[in-house]
């Protein structure tokens, strides 16, 4: 089978997504870079032929073609190295992941348009959008100190999912839209647990401490 | 600065060795860092070469490095590596400040005020606790510390059985609780909440849900308060 083709931009949190889950499976992936900001590529009647709102990131597999952060990571984790767990069988746990990626797609995206609004200038309340984006973070916080007081360190369970690669992102990039890490001490702990992940990459605005 | 008393700053659990964090108190900033020996700072949070936030950076063994251009400090706040410069013999006066630290209750305290030898009375505290998360509140410290008791515990009313300076004993249901307030800003309070002996996952739970419900309505109560002071 050849390579899958990502349609990509480096900034764009949701395309990271993408990269970071292939760097952990251990995938390599042809990448395209679409100019979003500012040449408005994604907007471009080729990319807009494979998703209609023209959103990154977009991932081809021959006749197979795929846009919404969330689908790709499912159809990486379950197509590719299923063994490595990261779209786990177990009906449980697999409603978690899918519980998280809903969180992900709805209640994160004013985090990420949070984030575009203040470093590109995209149109947006910018202090509705981080109160939002705060509330989102809060839940996350929430959700991961009840997962520590049983010792577990992942989103939905004791090994890292989609999910947590999913949720990821909003959380790393946070300064970025002004949010300090600093009232998330669950979040913290949690994002060094992400980092541990083998294969584990950054994007930019994401620091390397080397 | 005055802030001559001890404020709790995190709970001892969540700054790992190795770790760092930023946090504020009456708005003043600061970053808190445990080292790889497992010694707790607490420093300005602020690198003096061009001023960016050392809780930005990253520990590595006894030194912390700012994110920016990677200056390292010592645990003494000492500048000792400058990587443009690697060679140089840094100046003693690089060095950023630093401020009293100790650990009591399974909270970690700072003191602001740097008059010598004169440290405040360390607070009393039970050695053995569990600790439960610390949450941060819009809301200023005491309307909190005065509202604490108001949100029912599994339907009943919790029982505040002391409150001295910034600490606030509280009874719910079985579980004797100690919160610890801190002042982050004029409009904003962290609250670290420990138990009292050894407690399940199940009572944490509960507890941190109750600690949701207060946050929810403590931040209510105090945007009400604030549209009524727009409104006068
Ligand atoms: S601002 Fe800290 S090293 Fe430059």
């Amino acid at each position: 089978m050849s390579n899958p083709v990502l349609y990509n931009y480096d900034l764009d949190e949701n395309c990271y997504k993408v990269r970071l889950l292939l760097s952990c499976l251990g995938i390599e992936a042809e990448t395209i870079a679409v100019d979003v900001f500012p040449g408005n590529e994604h907007l471009s009647p080729a990319i807009r032929a494979m998703s209609p709102k023209g959103s990154l990131p977009v991932l081809k597999q021959g006749d197979l073609v795929l846009h919404e952060a969330e689908a790709i990571l499912a159809w990486l984790a379950r197509s590719q190295k299923p063994d490595k767990g990261f779209l786990p069988n177990d009906p449980d746990t697999f409603a978690h992941v899918m519980m998280w990626l809903a969180f992900s797609a709805r209640e994160l995206d004013v985090a990420v348009r949070a984030r575009v609004t203040a470093m590109m200038d995209a149109p947006g309340d910018i202090d509705a959008l981080r109160s939002g984006a705060r509330e989102a973070l809060r839940i996350m916080e929430d959700h991961m100190t009840r997962q520590h007081f049983d010792d577990v360190e992942y989103v939905a369970g004791a090994r890292a999912t989609i999910a947590d690669i999913a949720l990821f992102p909003s959380f790393a990039l946070s300064r970025d839209y002004n949010i300090d890490h600093d009232a998330f001490p669950a979040l913290r702990r949690w994002a060094r647990a992400v980092r541990r992940i083998d294969g584990f990459i950054t994007m930019p605005g994401i620091p390397d401490y080397h | 600065m005055s802030l001559r008393d001890w404020y709790p700053l995190a709970l001892s659990r969540d700054i790992t060795p190795g770790t760092s964090a930023g946090t504020r108190v009456e708005g003043h900033e600061f970053v808190v860092w445990r080292d790889a020996g497992g010694a707790a700072h607490i420093w300005e949070d602020r690198c003096p070469h061009r001023g960016m936030k050392m809780s930005f950076g990253f520990v590595r063994g006894d030194h912390i490095a700012c994110l920016y251009h990677g200056w390292q400090y010592d645990s003494e706040g000492q500048c000792r590596h400058i990587p443009a410069h690697p060679d140089l013999d840094v100046p003693a006066t690089i060095r950023i400040a630093r401020f009293a630290v100790l650990e009591a209750g399974g909270i970690i305290w700072g003191c602001f005020n740097e008059v010598d030898g004169n440290l405040p009375r360390a607070p009393e505290l039970p050695a053995a606790t569990t600790p439960v998360r610390s949450l941060f509140i819009d809301c200023p410290a005491q309307r909190l510390t005065a509202l604490i008791a108001d949100i029912p515990f599994e339907g009943s009313a919790p029982n505040v059985t002391t409150r001295t300076g910034r600490i606030v004993g509280i009874t719910l249901g079985d579980n004797v609780l100690i919160a610890a307030v801190q002042p982050v800003s004029g409009s904003e309070s962290a609250l670290h909440l420990i138990a009292t002996g050894a407690l399940e996952s199940q009572h944490l739970k509960q507890i941190s849900t109750w600690s949701e419900q207060l946050r929810r309505e403590v931040e209510a109560l105090t945007s009400k308060d604030n549209d009524g002071e727009i409104a006068a």
